[in-house]
C-alpha cells in the first residue's frame, strides 16, 4: 500500500491533505460552535447607545481603556464578573482594547452613574484628582450622529441578522421611529444631568454627544 | 579503538580542559550548583558530540552492506528491507496508544480551565480572608474600611469622604438640608427597611423647612413640633428605632449595609448598588470607617 502511494504522488498528496485537514477540523470546529452564541438575555444596542459607541470609537477611548475583564481575583474585585465571549456577540467591532492607562470599562454601568459621568467627562480631575484623562467639554455642545447609528443598526440587522425588532428585544423600526426612540432615551438621561445646555438641547429635540456616550457607558454591565 | 576514536577523545578532552581554564581565569563561583551543572553539561555535550560522530564515521568506514534489497530501484539506488529499530517501533506504537487515550479521556477529563483556575484562586483567597479576619478588632476594621473606601467609594465621594463639593453624598455630616427637603418632598422606598415606604409630602412649607434645618444641623437643641411626624418612624432621637427605619442622626452598620445593597437615587444623583461586591466583613469595616469621618 505504501509502495503504491510512493509511486503515485497525486494520491499521496490527497492522503496527506485528508489527514491534516481532519486534525484541523476537530481542533477548530468546537471553538466556532462555542464562540458564536450570544449570552442569554443579551439585546442588540439601541440606536442611541450605538451613537455613543461611535463617539467612544471616534475619541479613541480604546487607546487607554480596555473592555475585557480577565479571570483573576484582583480584576473581578475591582471591575466585576469575568467577561464572557457571548457578551460581545452584537459588538461590531468589539472594543476589547489592549492597554489600561485608565481602568477597564466592560462593566462600568454597574458602578458609575449618569451624574458621575457628567462631572467626569467635563473635568476628570474634579472627581479623580490624580487622573490624567483629558477633559471632553465639547461633547456637551456637539450633537450626536443618530442617523449614522441607525444606518449601522439597519446594516447589521440585514447583513448579519442581528435580532432587532424581535419580541422583547431592541426595537429598531423606521428612521423616524428610531429618532423618536433615541430622543425618549436621551430625555431619561438628561433628567439625571445638571448641565443646562444639555437639558435645553434635549428639550429642543437635539441629542448632545455626552448623552449618547452616557447611554452607551450605562449600558456596559 | 582506532585512531579516529583516539583523536575524538583527545579533542573533547582539550575542550574540557579549555573550559576548566576559562572557569579558573574568570573566577567563577563553583559553590553555586548552577555553575557546576553548566560545567558538567558542557563536558557532556563535548563528550557525546565527538563520541557519537566518531562511532558513526567509523561505521561508515568499516561497515560492509548485507541484506535483502527492496523491489524498487530509484535511478539505480536501492533500499534495504530493514526491520524498524525496536526502540523506534515501540515509541511509535506508544505514541498511537497515548494519542487515543489523550483524545478520548486525557484531554476531555483533565482539560485545563481558566474559569476553574479562577474559581480555585477565589476559594483559596476567601478561606484565607475568613481565617485572618474571623474576629477583627476596631483598629483592623477601620484600616480595612479605609482601604475599601479609597478603592470603591472615593471615585465619587472623594478621598476625604466630603462628596467633592456636592458631587456625591458628604460623609462629614449625616445629611444636608437639601437632601432632607428632597426626601420629604418625594418620599423614599429604596433601602429595604422593615418600616417600608415613606410617603411623599408628610410635611410642607415652613414645617418641612424647620425639620430640614433641625435634622441637617445634627439634631441639636429642641425639636420643632413638626418633627413628631418623623419621630413616629425614625425615633425621637432619629436613630431609626433599632433598624426599623433609616438612622437620620448618624451612620450605623444597618444604614451602610442597606445603601450598599440597594443603591440610592437621591437629591444629588444615583448611587449604584454594590451588592455582592463586598463581603459582610468589608461592609462592617466600611461602616466602622465611615463613622470615623468627621468634618
Amino acid at each position: 500500500m505504501f509502495h503504491w502511494l510512493e509511486k503515485n504522488p497525486f494520491f499521496f498528496a490527497v492522503g496527506v491533505f485528508l489527514v491534516i485537514a481532519f486534525a484541523g477540523v476537530i481542533e477548530i470546529l468546537p471553538s466556532f460552535a462555542e464562540a458564536s452564541r450570544p449570552v442569554v438575555g443579551l439585546k442588540p444596542y439601541t440606536v442611541l447607545e450605538l451613537a455613543g459607541k461611535n463617539i467612544y470609537k471616534n475619541e479613541n477611548c480604546i487607546t487607554c481603556h480596555s473592555q475585557l475583564i480577565r479571570p483573576f481575583k484582583s480584576e473581578t474585585d475591582r471591575y466585576g464578573q469575568v467577561s464572557l465571549s457571548g457578551e460581545y456577540a452584537y459588538d461590531r467591532p468589539f472594543l476589547w482594547g489592549s492597554r489600561r492607562i485608565g481602568p477597564d470599562l466592560h462593566r462600568v454601568g454597574n458602578y458609575r452613574s449618569t451624574d458621575w459621568h457628567e462631572n467626569h467627562m467635563m473635568d476628570p480631575k474634579s472627581v479623580v484628582p490624580q487622573s490624567i484623562m483629558p477633559a471632553y467639554p465639547y461633547m456637551f455642545t456637539k450633537m450626536a450622529d443618530i442617523d449614522t447609528a441607525y444606518a449601522e443598526a439597519l446594516t447589521v440587522k440585514k447583513v448579519f441578522a442581528t435580532p432587532y425588532d424581535a419580541p422583547n428585544g431592541t426595537k429598531l423600526g423606521t428612521l423616524e421611529e428610531s429618532r423618536a426612540a433615541a430622543l425618549e432615551e436621551a430625555k431619561v438621561i438628561a433628567a439625571d444631568m445638571k448641565n443646562k445646555e444639555v437639558k435645553d438641547a434635549v428639550a429642543r429635540g437635539e441629542i448632545p454627544q455626552i448623552v449618547a456616550l452616557i447611554a452607551y457607558l450605562n449600558r456596559l454591565k | 579503538m582506532n585512531s579516529l576514536m583516539v583523536k575524538a577523545l583527545a579533542f573533547s578532552a582539550t575542550l574540557m580542559i579549555a573550559t576548566v581554564v576559562i572557569v579558573k581565569y574568570m573566577n567563577i563561583d563553583l559553590s553555586d550548583p548552577v555553575n557546576i551543572i553548566t560545567l558538567l553539561g558542557a563536558a557532556a555535550v563535548a563528550f557525546l558530540t565527538f563520541g557519537v560522530s566518531a562511532k558513526y564515521i567509523n561505521q561508515m568506514k568499516t561497515d560492509k552492506s548485507t541484506g535483502e534489497l527492496a523491489d524498487e530501484s530509484w535511478d539505480g539506488i536501492g533500499e534495504y528491507k530493514n526491520e524498524l529499530p525496536a526502540g523506534w517501533a515501540y515509541s511509535f506504537l506508544g505514541t498511537i496508544i497515548w494519542g487515543v487515550w489523550y483524545w478520548l479521556a486525557g484531554y476531555p477529563l483533565n482539560a485545563f480551565s481558566q474559569i476553574g483556575q479562577y474559581n480555585e484562586e477565589v476559594k483559596a483567597y476567601n478561606t484565607k480572608f475568613e481565617a485572618a479576619f474571623a474576629n477583627p478588632d476596631q483598629a483592623t476594621l477601620k484600616a480595612m474600611g479605609e482601604s475599601v473606601f479609597l478603592v470603591q467609594c472615593a471615585p465619587c465621594h472623594g478621598e476625604t469622604g466630603d462628596g467633592m463639593s456636592g458631587k456625591a453624598h458628604d460623609f462629614t455630616s449625616r445629611i444636608s438640608k437639601d437632601q432632607v427637603l428632597a426626601v420629604i418632598k418625594n418620599g423614599s422606598n429604596q433601602l429595604g427597611y422593615p418600616m417600608g415606604a415613606m410617603p411623599p409630602m408628610l410635611a410642607q412649607g415652613a414645617d418641612a423647612e424647620a425639620i430640614a434645618a433641625y435634622v441637617a444641623g445634627g439634631m441639636q437643641g429642641t425639636a420643632p413640633a413638626a418633627f413628631a411626624t418623623c419621630a413616629g418612624c425614625h425615633g425621637a432621637d432619629g436613630k431609626g428605632n433599632n433598624g426599623a427605619a433609616p438612622n437620620i442622626a448618624g451612620y450605623d452598620e444597618t444604614l451602610i449595609s442597606n445603601v450598599l445593597t440597594h443603591g440610592k437615587k437621591g437629591a444629588i444623583g444615583v448611587m449604584p448598588s454594590f451588592k455582592t461586591r463586598l463581603t459582610p466583613v468589608q461592609e462592617k469595616a466600611l461602616a466602622t470607617y465611615i463613622q470615623t469621618i468627621k468634618g
